[in-house]
């Protein structure tokens, strides 16, 4: 199970989309907005994805995973604003024993973040925001990456 | 053969911002490659050129920049991306 979602993101569901009683290795992962109030504060992130290609790049992450580790992974990540604090991607993998399901949560969350056509735009606590996508005007030291 | 084809180009982030559009239509000669779209965007959208580490989409699929581009394509010009 992969995914975009305007709502709030919740543990449980990616966990519950990779039971499987022949697996005994749970791993998962949640990435959540993170304050920096030691470089700018930032209030929240903002995300916006190419919604066809970013549902097509997910599923086919979880197929990847399927076939290297013979894992399930379940993918959502989250689109629209996100506070500081709240998760904006929620990994989730299974497989027979630990290691596996460790490495495919990895794999997931690290193809997620290299392929996925997905783009944050930081917005700061001093009013500023800033896209991260290596097109718009710079967004200064400390811009989360 | 026309001696122009329409193509849609579908911009993110920001040059989605830069143009004020998600989506705009081009008129570009016959197999223009899909890299080439660029030159064809408004200066205002375009501004620098393509960033390092552009990607495309043809009909959502990723797709080199060489590929020649038909009637009424959809395009999409995937800067680097950042989600996560």
């Amino acid at each position: 199970m992969t995914g975009l979602r305007e709502t709030p993101l919740a543990l449980e569901e990616v966990l519950a989309a990779v039971a499987d009683p022949e697996h005994g290795g749970l791993a998962a992962f949640l990435g959540a907005t993170r304050r920096e109030a030691d470089v700018r504060e930032v209030v929240e992130i903002v995300y916006e994805a190419y919604p066809e290609l970013a549902a097509a790049e997910l599923s086919a992450i979880a197929g990847e995973a399927a076939s290297r580790f013979g894992a399930r992974l379940a993918i959502l990540h989250r689109v629209g604003p996100v506070p500081v604090g709240e998760p904006s991607v929620a990994v989730a993998a299974s497989a027979r024993h630990r290691d596996a399901a460790f490495a495919a949560c990895r794999y997931g969350i690290d193809e997620l973040k290299a392929r996925a056509p997905i783009w944050k735009r930081t917005v700061f606590a001093d009013g500023g925001a800033a896209w991260i996508d290596g097109a718009g005007p710079a967004p200064g030291p400390g811009a989360p990456r | 053969m026309p001696d122009r084809i329409v193509v849609t180009v579908r911009l993110f982030a920001s040059l989605r911002e830069r143009a004020g559009a998600d989506r705009l239509r081009l008129s570009v000669p016959p197999a223009t490659p899909l890299g080439a779209v660029w030159s064809h965007l408004p200066e205002a959208v375009r501004g620098t050129g393509p960033p390092d580490g552009v990607r495309y989409a043809l009909n959502h699929a990723w797709t080199p920049p060489g590929a020649p581009l038909r009637d009424g394509d959809e395009v999409a010009l995937v800067l680097p991306v950042s989600g996560g």
